[in-house]
C-alpha cells in the first residue's frame, strides 16, 4: 500500500483518522463469535424448505402435499393458493428512486407460484421441526407440469412471436427507456467526427457468492408484529417494501428487521431473499421460522450481475477530442424484474458520463427470458460498462495514434465542470492524478511500447493495458440520500453509537466509529456500535452505492460533533470548581479528557461530566445525547486508475495477469488498512469476472451447469497476481473529515484493463467476460473475426 | 435411527444424540452450538466448515459424525488461549484485517493452524498452497497470507 498525500493535510492533529486501527467486530470474527442468521436460535424455531420447478417454463397442473403434510414433525405445507396475489420486484429499489430515473417498475412475482418462469421458481414451502424432516417432505410432494415453450436468449426473446415470459408484456420487453441524460445531438457529432469507432460487448453473469447463502428468521410476536432476521443490505426500505408490496396488510410500523453480521453482500443483499417465504410460513404456523438456501439454490435461483449486452459508439475530432458518445443496452432479466433495469441505467451514467461530452445518447431495454433473476452486483453495472467503453476509447487511441493515458486526460471531465450525474457539479476530482501516479508506479511510460510495435516473439506474449472509472459516493440527487445517528454517553466516558450501515464486512463500523471518536472526543475504543435493528437505528437506505463512508460518516460527523459541544458545555462548572474560568469555546474536548486549549495538563475525564450528568443528585441534568443527520444531493464522484500487464499462452489462450495495480481518489482514507482491503478484494473479484466467473446456462434446457463451488471457478489464493494499490488522499471538503467512498470502485477497472492488455499483447480484442481460454484462442485463430460468445445489441448479432 | 454419541471437542467430551445421516458440521454447530464453523457450500469444495480432526484439517460438511466419535476434534472456538487471550494467528488476523465478513475466517484460520503446527516456517508460497483450498469473496486473500506470515515462528521470533 502506497498512499499519495497531494496536500499534505495536517494529519498530526487526528487522533484515530488515518489511522490502521483494528474494525469493533473483528475480534468476534477471529473467534467465531460472530452471530450470523443461521447461527441463531430461538424458542420454538422451526426450519423451512422450499420445492423449486425442475422445468425452465411450466404450470402447475396438479400438486397433492398430503403425504408431505402427514409426515411427522411437518408444521405446513404451502402452495400458490396459499400466497397472497400481491405481486412483488426483489428489488427494494423503486422506495428509494425518483420517477424522473426510473420509471419502469415492475411488481411481477408471488412468493409461491403455479407459473413457474424458470427452474428456481417456488412453487411449495414447507414448514418442520428440523431441516431433516422438511427435506423428507419435499420428496413427498407430487407435482404434475404442463411444460411451456421455453426462451433463453433475450435476441430470441424480443423477436416478434416470441414465446411470452409473461402475459402482459409485448416482445417480453420488460423496461425500456432513454439515458435521462441524452444531449445534444449525436447524428451530427458523428457525421462531423474526424474518426468513428464502434465496439460491442457483453459480460457474464458473474454469481455474488457471499459465502454466506441467503437466510431469513421470521416471527410474528403475541401482538401480531413481526420480526425479520436477516442478512439484509437496507433492511429499512425492506420493511418498507415487504410491507406495501408483499403483505400490504402490514404496515411499515409492524415489522422489525434485524441485520445481524452478514456473510457478504456485494450487491445481492439488496433485494428481497427469502423473507417474504419466511414470513409466510411463520404466519401460517404461528412460530419463528428459517429459511435458509443451499449452494445450489443460490446459484439456480436469485441473483447474479446482469448480462448487458452493449455497444459503444465513439464520435472524435483528430486531436483525440470525443464529440459524440452513443452507448445501447440490451440487458437480460431472467425471469423477474429485479436490478436488472436500474442497474443497467446506472451503466448509462457512468459510462457516458465519464467523458466530457456534449453529444449523447444512450437507451437500454431489458428482456425477460425463461433463466434465473438477475440483479445488481458492486459497481451496479459499472463494470459491465466500462469492459465495452474502455476498450472503445483505447481503439479510438490507436486510431489516431495516442497513447491511452493521453486520450484518457483529454477527456476526463475537471473540476466545476458538470459531473457524470449531469445536474450537479464535479466538485472534487483526483483521476487525473490517479492517473499519473498509477501510471509512474506501474512504469508505464516504458511498458507501454506503442500502437505499432512488433508482439513479442514466440508462444508466451506480453502487453499492458489500463483503464478508468468514475463512481459515486452515494447517489444524491437519485436516491433517497439521507442518513440519521444518534449517540449517548455513558456514565464511565464511553459512548453509544447507533447507526444503520449494515456491516457486511467491508468494516465500515470501524471507519464510523473512527469519525464519531475524532469528533466527539469520545475514545475509539470506548464507542460502542449499535446497529442493525429498524426498531432502534433511524431511517438509511442500506449500504450499498459506496455510499456509507460519505452519506452516513457525514451524519456520524454532525452528531459527533454535537455531542462535542455538549460535553465541552457541561464541563465548564468542572472547572469553576477548581477554580478555572472558561467558556465552552476555550475548551477542547479530545481522547476522553477535556482540557482548556493550550493546556493538556489541565485534563479531567469525559467521564466525570458524563457521570455528574446522570448520577450527581444536587447538579444532575441529562445524559449527553444527541443526534445528527445528513442530507446528500450529489452523487460526489470517487475515481480510479488501473494498470494490468498480462501474459498470454497463445497455444492454450491462458491469460495470466502478473502485475495489477490501481490508484484510487478517496479524498481522505479514514482508516488506510480497510480502504486498502476493499481495493484489494474488489481487484481480486474484478478479476474473477475478468478471466474466470462465467455462469453457464445450457441454451437447450435453460440449466445452470455449473452450481457449485467446484464447477464455478471463484478467484482462490493461486489465482492473485502481484497487487499494488494506491490511495491519493486530497480531503474533500464536503466529505466526512474529507473521506469520500471507495468500496465498489476496485471492481470496476479490472476486465477492462485486461482486455486492452490482452489486445496489446497478442493484437485481439475480446467482446465477452470472462475472457477464458477457450474464447482467447478462438480469436487468435481465427484472427480476430469470431468471437464464441459476444453479441451485438444494435444488430443482436454474434461477433 | 438415532443414538447417543460423544465428541471430543476443543479438549472436552460432549455427548450428544445423533443420526446417521448427520455431517460433523452439523452436530458442531446444531447439536453443541459451536457455531464458529460454518456451512457454506456443504460439500467440500469451500473450505469454510473446516476443523481439525487429530490435528489434520478436514472439511466438516463432508465428515460424517460417526466418523469423529473416536478423533479430537478442534474448531476455532479452541484456538484462543486459556483465559480467552487470542492466538498469535488469531491477533494477526485481527491486526491484518484479514477477516472482512468473517464468513470463511474460522476455515482459514483452522487451516492455517494445521500448516504452522506442522511446518512453523512456511515460506509465502507454502501458505498460499495450505490456503487453496479456502474460498475467501472478499478480501482478494492478500491480507490472509500477510497474516499467516506474521503468525509464523519466524515473524514471531523476530517480534520478541
Amino acid at each position: 500500500m502506497k498512499t499519495v498525500r497531494l496536500s499534505p493535510a495536517d494529519t498530526d492533529d487526528l487522533l484515530y483518522v488515518g489511522r490502521d486501527l483494528q474494525k469493533p467486530d473483528v475480534k468476534k470474527k477471529v473467534t467465531g463469535q460472530a452471530v450470523y442468521t443461521e447461527d441463531i436460535d430461538m424458542p420454538g424455531l422451526a426450519e423451512g424448505r422450499l420445492l423449486h420447478c425442475p422445468h425452465p417454463f411450466a404450470r402447475v397442473k396438479r400438486i397433492d402435499t398430503s403425504k408431505a403434510e402427514a409426515l411427522p414433525g411437518v408444521l405446513a405445507v404451502l402452495t400458490a393458493k396459499d400466497a397472497p396475489e400481491a405481486r412483488f420486484s426483489r428489488s427494494t429499489m423503486a422506495e428509494a428512486l425518483p420517477s424522473f430515473a426510473f420509471d419502469g417498475e415492475r411488481q411481477d412475482q408471488r412468493i409461491l407460484t403455479d407459473l413457474c418462469r424458470y427452474r428456481g421458481d417456488c412453487v411449495a414451502a414447507v414448514a418442520a421441526e428440523d431441516i431433516y424432516v422438511a427435506e423428507q417432505a419435499l420428496d413427498l410432494i407430487e407435482v404434475e407440469y404442463e411444460l411451456l415453450q421455453p426462451v433463453f436468449d433475450p435476441f430470441e426473446a424480443m423477436k416478434p412471436g416470441a414465446v411470452a415470459v409473461h402475459d402482459d408484456v409485448k416482445n417480453n420487453i420488460a423496461f425500456e427507456m432513454d439515458h435521462p441524460f441524452n444531449m445534444g445531438d449525436t447524428g451530427k457529432a458523428f457525421d462531423e467526427a474526424d474518426v468513428v469507432v464502434e465496439f460491442s460487448g457483453v459480460n457474464s453473469r458473474q454469481k455474488h457468492l457471499h459465502m454466506e447463502t441467503d437466510s431469513a428468521i421470521a416471527h410474528f410476536d403475541e401482538t401480531g408484529r413481526l420480526t425479520v432476521i436477516s442478512p439484509s443490505q437496507g433492511p429499512h426500505l425492506g420493511k418498507k417494501h415487504l410491507s406495501e408490496r408483499v403483505f400490504p396488510d402490514l404496515n411499515d410500523g409492524d415489522i422489525r428487521w434485524i441485520s445481524p453480521a452478514i456473510g457478504g453482500g456485494f450487491g445481492a443483499r439488496l433485494a428481497l431473499g427469502l423473507e417474504p417465504v419466511a414470513v409466510l410460513l411463520a404466519r401460517h404456523t404461528g412460530r419463528p421460522i428459517r429459511v435458509t438456501s443451499t449452494r445450489e439454490e443460490d446459484f439456480n435461483g436469485y441473483s447474479s450481475r446482469t448480462d448487458q449486452h452493449q455497444t459503444v459508439r465513439l464520435a472524435a475530432k483528430s486531436d483525440g477530442t470525443v464529440i459524440g458518445i452513443e452507448q445501447h443496452i440490451v440487458s437480460d432479466a431472467g425471469a423477474y424484474l429485479s436490478h436488472s433495469a436500474t442497474t443497467s441505467l446506472v451503466n448509462m451514467q457512468k459510462s457516458l458520463g465519464l467523458f466530457r461530452c456534449e453529444n449523447v445518447y444512450g437507451h437500454v431495454k431489458v428482456v425477460y427470458t425463461n433463466t434465473p433473476v438477475t440483479a445488481g452486483f458492486r459497481g451496479y453495472g459499472n463494470a459491465e460498462g466500462a469492459f465495452v467503453l474502455q476498450q472503445a476509447i483505447d481503439m479510438l487511441a490507436e486510431r489516431l495514434g495516442m497513447d491511452p493515458i493521453e486520450i484518457r486526460a483529454k477527456n476526463i471531465r475537471k473540476e466545476g465542470e458538470q459531473s457524470f450525474f449531469i445536474p450537479c457539479k464535479l466538485e472534487h476530482s483526483r483521476l487525473q492524478e490517479c492517473i499519473d501516479e498509477g501510471a509512474k508506479a506501474f512504469d508505464w511510460a516504458n511498458k507501454f511500447r506503442g500502437w505499432d510495435r512488433q508482439k513479442d516473439e514466440g508462444r508466451f506474449k506480453r502487453g499492458v493495458g489500463m483503464s478508468i472509472l468514475n463512481h459515486a459516493s452515494g447517489a444524491g440527487g437519485f436516491l433517497l440520500e439521507h442518513s440519521s445517528a444518534i449517540m449517548k454517553v455513558q456514565a464511565d466516558g464511553s459512548a453509544n453509537l447507533v447507526i444503520s450501515p449494515c456491516e457486511m464486512g467491508q468494516g465500515i463500523l470501524g471507519a464510523l466509529a473512527q469519525v464519531a471518536a475524532e469528533l466527539s472526543g469520545v475514545p475509539y475504543d470506548k464507542i460502542r456500535i449499535v446497529t442493525g435493528d429498524t426498531d432502534v437505528t433511524l431511517f438509511d437506505i442500506g449500504s450499498h452505492a459506496s455510499r456509507s463512508m460519505f452519506v452516513v460518516g457525514n451524519a456520524v460527523a454532525d452528531c459527533a460533533r454535537k455531542i462535542n459541544a455538549i460535553i465541552r458545555e457541561r464541563a465548564v462548572p468542572h472547572f469553576e470548581k477548581r477554580q478555572i474560568k472558561v467558556t465552552p469555546d476555550q475548551l477542547v474536548a479530545k481522547g476522553g479528557e477535556i482540557y482548556p486549549e493550550g493546556q493538556p495538563d489541565k485534563a479531567i475525564p469525559i467521564g466525570e461530566v458524563a457521570h455528574d450528568e446522570i448520577y450527581n443528585f444536587s447538579d444532575a441534568g441529562a445524559q449527553i445525547t444527541a443526534s445528527g443527520s445528513y442530507l446528500s444531493t450529489s452523487h460526489h464522484p470517487n475515481h480510479q486508475a488501473a494498470f494490468a500487464e498480462v501474459e498470454v499462452d497463445t497455444e492454450t489462450g491462458h491469460v495470466s495477469v502478473l502485475r495489477y495495480l490501481a490508484a484510487h481518489d478517496i479524498g481522505r482514507a479514514i482508516n488506510p488498512l480497510l480502504v486498502e482491503s476493499q481495493m484489494q478484494g474488489a481487484a481480486v473479484q474484478g478479476l474473477g469476472f475478468a478471466l474466470k466467473e462465467d455462469f453457464v446456462l445450457d441454451q437447450k434446457t435453460g440449466e445452470v451447469l455449473n452450481d457449485t463451488l467446484l464447477t464455478y471457478l471463484a478467484p482462490t489464493v493461486m489465482d492473485v497476481p502481484e497487487l499494488e494499490t494506491l490511495m491519493i488522499e486530497d480531503p474533500f471538503e464536503k466529505g466526512p473529515l474529507g473521506a469520500k467512498g471507495v468500496g465498489e470502485a476496485g471492481v470496476v477497472n479490472p476486465a477492462a484493463a485486461v482486455a486492452n492488455a490482452i489486445y496489446d499483447a497478442i493484437g485481439v480484442r475480446l467482446h465477452s467476460v470472462p475472457m477464458t481460454p477457450e474464447k482467447v484462442l478462438a480469436m487468435l485463430q481465427s484472427g480476430g473475426a469470431e468471437n464464441p460468445a459476444g453479441s451485438s445489441c444494435v444488430s443482436g448479432q454474434r461477433l | 435411527m438415532k443414538m447417543l454419541a460423544t465428541f471430543n471437542v476443543n479438549g472436552r467430551d460432549r455427548d450428544t444424540v445423533i443420526a446417521p445421516h448427520m455431517t460433523l458440521a452439523d452436530v458442531l454447530r446444531d447439536q453443541l452450538r459451536l457455531t464458529g464453523t460454518k456451512r457454506a457450500c456443504t460439500g467440500g469444495n469451500c473450505g469454510a466448515c473446516t476443523v481439525l480432526m487429530d490435528g489434520v484439517p478436514v472439511c466438516s460438511c463432508i465428515q460424517l459424525a460417526v466418523n469423529a466419535r473416536d478423533r479430537k476434534i478442534e474448531t476455532v472456538e479452541g484456538l484462543a488461549k486459556p483465559g480467552g487471550d487470542l492466538s498469535a494467528l488469531q491477533e494477526a488476523f485481527a491486526r491484518n484485517n484479514a477477516a472482512q465478513c468473517g464468513f470463511c475466517t474460522s476455515g482459514m484460520l483452522m487451516t492455517a493452524e494445521a500448516l504452522l503446527r506442522s511446518n512453523p516456517r512456511p515460506t509465502r508460497e507454502e501458505v498460499k498452497v495450505a490456503i487453496s483450498g479456502n474460498i475467501c469473496r472478499c478480501t482478494g486473500y492478500v491480507k490472509i497470507v500477510d497474516a499467516i506470515m506474521e503468525a509464523t515462528a519466524a515473524a514471531q521470533e523476530a517480534a520478541e
